[in-house]
């Protein structure tokens, strides 16, 4: 097959710098509604399945294996796992057993400026053992009796306030309670990211409760099903064991609704963005049929025309799509939404440019095909005497 | 104005190219649909939380709580408040909802005392009955909503979040916080979550004589409390709605940015698509202007199809969101809080009046282009 040759479709796409802009800019808003939806599903979903630790078991109340911060459990929890099963995993004779309480309460900036929600953690030091990715950025870890915290980096975030207004030194207010942030933490682009963390005793009293949410135990020679057994024969405890993993994979799935109302909508923005892209390209190639009929004279086949009326809307929208992916690598990667009991952070890696890319190609090919279809199959005779 | 002489003219103009104009109407419609269920969603956060005249029922949560798991108060808390001065009844009430998260399916149980449940006004009771519900601690009485999206029945065995219930009866309601309701005993629900400890409610709901002494009587319920163990915050019902489904607000106050988009690409549609009419239509137009037609009226004609377009789209995009959300019975929770989407006739004639508006915006530029080129220009151009 005879081809058109390549600078002819890169010349025609200069015939008119309007139209070409037009398309362009088009392609970009669209391959940026892609990449934000894309963005939305990959942070929230990574944020919830990279939290969980492989080996690491959760112990929740019974009925709160939907949501952590439902279960009541007893403090004795802990060591009575200690006591009863061999084989967790322990660091200079220090056992990963991680006893936590996970709470929401209202925070203040400042006494009567009125409660914003958030998302806090007691813990005990036994729990940087127990997750490993959570890393003290700057400042130091908090001190018990001391009403002090640290805050993951997208705590503020969460809070809907500006991260300076959460950096080190800064005090906050719990139940009228004054409040110190001693540090900042990273965990990895996890949901503890979007948590304010503080001893667990100093959260009990707080929160003025006496009993933990969960106890989370690092597995070495012991199985899950050691925990499961003590949970089952304890029926005193109403306790329930889950696999860290397992419990942040049902969360995911959890929002599986809200992530399918994302996709939708860039689905349905991509279509209308394809709408007006077929319009255009329409009234773009139904100026020239007489053009069209005069190369097929000249000896190049249809397809060949298909092929470099395809070459010209693939490059417009291509260009699109770059300069999208990189306003989107750019501007989008990272950005904190805040968003049910939590934040996280936008996340434009490798798989959403790649969706992107190919959602700036799909809407050159796709857009393309009909109307050169169209043009085409007008005989050439008919064509040629087209005004 | 256009004499309706013509718009037989302007049906013919938009009809001439039907797939263009298809596309034109198809894209418009998408983004009306976005639009309107974006509409939505604000409408049904202005319906449960918008302040109302003569609002008479107080929440009295736990001070500095959101979620209902956090939310502990004495439920000998109820007498202390019967005595405050202006307040007719008060029903304790046990909230757990089955994740305390933002999504489209929560079950949210509300554990009421036997003979508080019976009276309610704002249920319809279709299928079941209030005795059987009374006869059994483990009967629960559901929202249809939730009936319907769950395949439950009268009779059948009901298990969320770890609590086991027997449906007695299904109800419907116009209130937003009954849509995805659980009724069951007060004691049964103490007994089956958390510490399962008898005494502990989520929160009040107190009624109040005078709507005009709701805020001096919210005052004197926390001055009551303020140095007990579980001090209080009480709001009106749909102020208490607006605090605790802040989450679900913010989302949708981002969600308008999309709104305002696909207004934006609504525009860009009918705007591409009458230049590229206008465009075609050269020789036309000055066949028009040769026959008679002033350079006004084509305008006038150019714009009335930009009018045509928007509306067909306005109507097929909004009337689809407005048949969905009615037909659904969709709505977001969180905290164990309903925000149904609201969509009403008014919704869709708002978003025809906009969608005609978008039409006349786009086409003005090519419209006036179109009457001020001269008859012979016009000619040589083709």
């Amino acid at each position: 097959m005879k081809l058109l040759p390549w600078e002819y479709g890169i010349r025609n796409l200069a015939r008119s710098p309007s139209r070409l802009a037009l398309t362009v800019a088009g392609a970009s808003l669209v391959v940026l509604l892609v990449l934000v939806a894309g963005g939305f599903i990959r942070g929230l979903a990574g944020s919830l399945r990279s939290a969980g630790e492989a080996g690491n078991v959760m112990l929740i109340g019974a009925g709160s294996e939907e949501s952590v911060e439902r279960s009541e459990i007893q403090p004795a929890v802990a060591t009575i796992v200690l006591g009863s099963v061999a084989g967790i995993r322990q660091t200079l004779d220090v056992p990963h057993v991680s006893p936590e309480i996970h709470v929401q309460l209202g925070v203040e900036r400042s006494p009567g400026a009125g409660a914003l929600p958030a998302s806090l953690r007691g813990y005990t030091p036994a729990a940087m053992l127990v997750h490993p990715r959570v890393r003290l950025v700057e400042g130091s870890l908090p001190r018990a009796g001391h009403n002090e915290a640290m805050v993951g980096v997208l705590a503020a975030a969460r809070m809907g306030l500006a991260a300076n207004d959460l950096r080190v030194g800064r005090t906050f207010y719990l139940d009228g309670r004054d409040c110190r942030v001693t540090g900042i933490f990273e965990a990895a682009g996890t949901v503890m990211e979007s948590e304010i963390w503080m001893p667990l005793n100093d959260l009990l009293v707080l929160a003025r409760r006496d009993t933990i949410s969960t106890v989370i135990v690092a597995l070495d020679s012991a199985t899950f099903d050691d925990l499961d057994l003590l949970a089952k024969q304890r029926l005193d405890l109403e306790l329930v064991a889950m696999r860290e993993q397992d419990y942040y994979a049902g969360l995911s799935s959890f929002y599986r609704p809200i992530q399918a109302v994302a996709v939708i909508t860039a689905g349905l923005i991509a279509l209308c963005g394809l709408c007006g892209g077929l319009n255009a390209l329409y009234a773009a190639f139904v100026t020239r049929v007489r053009e069209l009929a005069s190369l097929q004279t000249l000896g190049f086949s249809r397809r060949a025309i298909v092929l470099s009326l395809v070459q010209e809307s693939t490059l417009a929208t291509c260009a699109g799509g770059l300069l999208a992916c990189m306003a989107g690598a750019w501007l989008l990667d990272g950005l904190a939404v805040r968003f049910s009991l939590g934040a996280f952070g936008l996340k434009i890696d490798s798989a959403v440019l790649a969706l992107g890319l190919l959602s700036g190609l799909l809407l050159g090919v796709v857009g393309a095909l009909p109307p050169a279809w169209r043009c085409l199959r007008t005989p050439i005779a008919t064509a040629l005497k087209t005004s | 104005m256009l004499r309706p002489k013509y718009i037989p003219l302007v049906m013919r103009q938009a009809m001439r190219r039907p797939t263009r104009t298809l596309l034109t109407v198809t894209g418009v419609a998408l983004a009306m649909f976005l639009f309107s269920s974006v509409q939505a969603l604000q409408e049904g956060v202005r319906v449960a939380t918008g302040a109302v005249a003569g609002e008479t029922t107080l929440i009295v949560y736990r001070q500095n709580r959101f979620c209902p798991a956090a939310s502990n108060l004495p439920e000998d808390y109820r007498a202390r408040i019967e005595r405050i001065p202006g307040v007719v009844s008060v029903t304790p009430m046990k909230v757990v909802p089955t994740n305390c998260r933002t999504s489209l399916d929560v079950v949210t149980f509300r554990g009421m005392v036997a003979e508080e449940v019976a009276p309610r006004a704002t249920w319809d009771l279709r299928t079941g009955s209030v005795r059987d519900w009374v006869a059994r601690k483990d009967a629960a009485l559901i929202s249809g909503g939730l009936a319907r999206r769950r395949g439950l029945r009268v009779g059948d065995q009901f298990d969320a979040g770890g609590v086991r219930t027997y449906v007695a009866g299904v109800f419907e309601s116009d209130q937003p916080q009954e849509q995805n309701a659980v009724y069951t005993h007060l004691d049964f629900l103490q007994r089956s979550t958390g510490r399962k400890l008898l005494g502990v409610v989520t929160q009040f709901s107190v009624k109040v004589a005078d709507p005009a002494r709701l805020d001096e009587v919210a005052s004197r319920i926390d001055d009551e409390f303020r140095d007990d163990r579980q001090p209080t915050q009480t709001s009106s019902e749909r102020g208490f709605i607006a605090r605790a489904a802040a989450d679900i607000i913010h989302l949708i106050g981002f969600m308008r940015l999309l709104g305002w988009g696909c207004l934006a690409a609504v525009l860009a549609l009918v705007s591409n698509a009458i230049v590229l009419n206008v465009r075609d239509r050269i020789r036309d137009h000055a066949i028009m202007q040769t026959l008679g037609f002033s350079g006004s009226l084509v305008a006038r004609v150019v714009i009335a199809e930009g009018i045509l377009l928007g509306l067909l789209g306005g109507a097929l995009g909004g009337g689809t969101a407005l048949a969905i959300v009615r037909l659904g019975s969709l709505g977001l929770t969180n905290e164990g809080l309903y925000i149904p989407l609201a969509a009403t006739p008014t919704m869709l004639l708002i978003g025809l009046i906009i969608a005609a508006g978008a039409g006349v915006l786009a086409s003005l530029v090519p419209a006036w282009q179109a009457a001020r080129r001269e008859i012979p220009t016009c000619f040589r151009a083709v």
